[in-house]
């Protein structure tokens, strides 16, 4: 006990860039996805298709590679998008992917919502914006929640792949104690930091449902 | 005459639907057009609201043209007139479409203060005596899912009446009614029609269609029969 918190101070430090990327990427990649997915249910032939080469490519082939790709590729093609700072790459790599995978989920929401919906909105005279904000959108996110819950917890997980380019999160923090003292008590205390995130994710997400439930 | 229907023609994929539909209906009065499923009565009420563009024909709401035919070319309504002839059109769909996530009372206010831009207050107001008169009176807070299927259908009327259209159009009033909750649907098209409100009513029941309408007409294979 005394060792873990001896070593809890340490891990703890990294939790910001574990933060910091989880919030980064749920704030821009939920508004990315719902416009990508209004790009897949698109009446355009070629913005459908657009669109899903997107989704196809980026839900396709994992996020490491994709965040390699990101950090070593674009410099290696003239493109210097954020200097020599990594985590704005991070970042762009977790964001384009997850938005890829919302939009999958928010497509699927989008049209399991009924034609007569849209019908009947437009017949009472609302435009195609207050159609989508006031009607389709509020069952969209409720259809939707339980996946998008699902994903968010993927991605708390998913934070701990940041190590790949040497930025000190809680894992890889883990990983360096746990070489130097030779236990595996760090990766233990890594663990149950994950499991208390997830767990406090998981209520609000229970609160979040509960809050846009209604019968169907 | 507040509907005029002459000559409309509708065809999906090579299927002739519609044939040279034509008929009309003033205010107050109200037309059924009965016939089997697959008649081309739901077609002919998509035709009218725009839902679904006519192929060729004259449709006329109110001295507005849905789509007008001139020296043997279809004109169809743009965006504008089209919402400008929905105003005077209010519609009751067969399975209802209430907005699911909406209390009843907000499903009926929702285009009176998002479309229409009257005040919240002023809205519910209407609103709430509309329901009244229907028979909803303390059901405003209730969910759709918490109504049977005649409050559900009489939440749908308000929703449809609250804009004071001037043709209120009915799909299938009667297909998820009881025998006793249709009754009350009979008079509840009966006074709207008292108001002036002229409607059209689309069924395959006939007995139902025989009690409410002033005018039967039977649609067969996408055609008025005559008599």
């Amino acid at each position: 006990m005394a060792y873990v918190i001896q070593i809890l101070p340490q891990i703890l430090d990294g939790l910001g860039i574990t933060f910091g990327t989880f919030a980064v990427t749920l704030v821009f990649s939920l508004p990315l996805g719902a416009l990508i997915s209004l790009g897949r249910v698109s009446r355009n032939q070629v913005v459908r298709s657009v669109f899903g080469v997107y989704t196809w490519v980026l839900r396709g082939t994992p996020l490491l590679l994709q965040m390699f790709f990101i950090f070593f590729g674009l410099p290696a093609i003239g493109v210097q998008l954020f200097g020599r700072m990594r985590l704005p790459y991070v970042y762009l790599a977790f964001v384009l992917n997850y938005a890829a995978y919302f939009a999958e989920i928010f497509r699927s929401g989008i049209q399991s919502v009924e034609k007569g919906q849209r019908e009947a909105a437009r017949l009472l005279g609302f435009s195609s914006w207050q159609m989508n904000v006031k009607i389709i959108w509020p069952q969209v996110l409720k259809k939707t929640l339980p996946s998008l819950g699902n994903e968010v917890i993927s991605l708390v997980k998913d934070t701990s792949l940041v190590y790949a380019l040497g930025l000190s999160e809680i894992f890889k923090i883990a990983r360096s104690i746990s070489t130097r003292d030779v236990t595996i008590a760090p990766y233990l205390v890594v663990g149950v930091i994950y499991l208390v995130i997830t767990a406090v994710i998981t209520q609000l997400l229970k609160m979040a449902e509960k809050k846009v439930y209604y019968e169907e | 005459m507040l509907l005029s229907v002459e000559g409309l023609c509708k065809a999906f994929k090579g299927t002739q639907v519609l044939n040279q539909v034509s008929f009309s209906v003033d205010a107050g009065e109200i037309v059924s057009l009965l016939g089997q499923s697959g008649a081309g009565k739901t077609t002919i009420l998509r035709c009218i609201t725009g839902l679904e563009r006519a192929d060729s024909g004259t449709i006329c709401v109110d001295g507005r043209y849905v789509c007008r035919e001139q020296n043997g070319v279809t004109l169809q309504a743009g965006k504008r007139e089209l919402f400008a002839i929905r105003q005077s059109l209010g519609m009751v769909f067969q399975s209802y479409h209430l907005f699911p996530h909406l209390t009843v009372l907000r499903n009926v206010t929702l285009a009176l203060t998002d479309v229409h831009g009257m005040p919240k207050k002023e809205a519910e107001e209407t609103a709430e005596a509309m329901l009244q008169s229907l028979g909803l009176a303390g059901k405003e807070k209730q969910m759709p899912y918490e109504l049977s299927g005649g409050q559900k259908q009489r939440v749908a009327i308000a929703r449809a009446c609250v804009v004071n259209p001037k043709l209120l159009c009915f799909d299938e009033p009667t297909a998820a009614l009881d025998p006793e909750t249709t009754d009350e649907m009979v008079h509840v098209i009966r006074r709207l029609a008292g108001q002036g409100m002229g409607i059209l009513i689309i069924s395959h029941d006939m007995p139902f269609v025989e009690k409410v309408s002033d005018r039967v007409l039977r649609v067969q294979a996408g055609a008025i029969c005559p008599g």
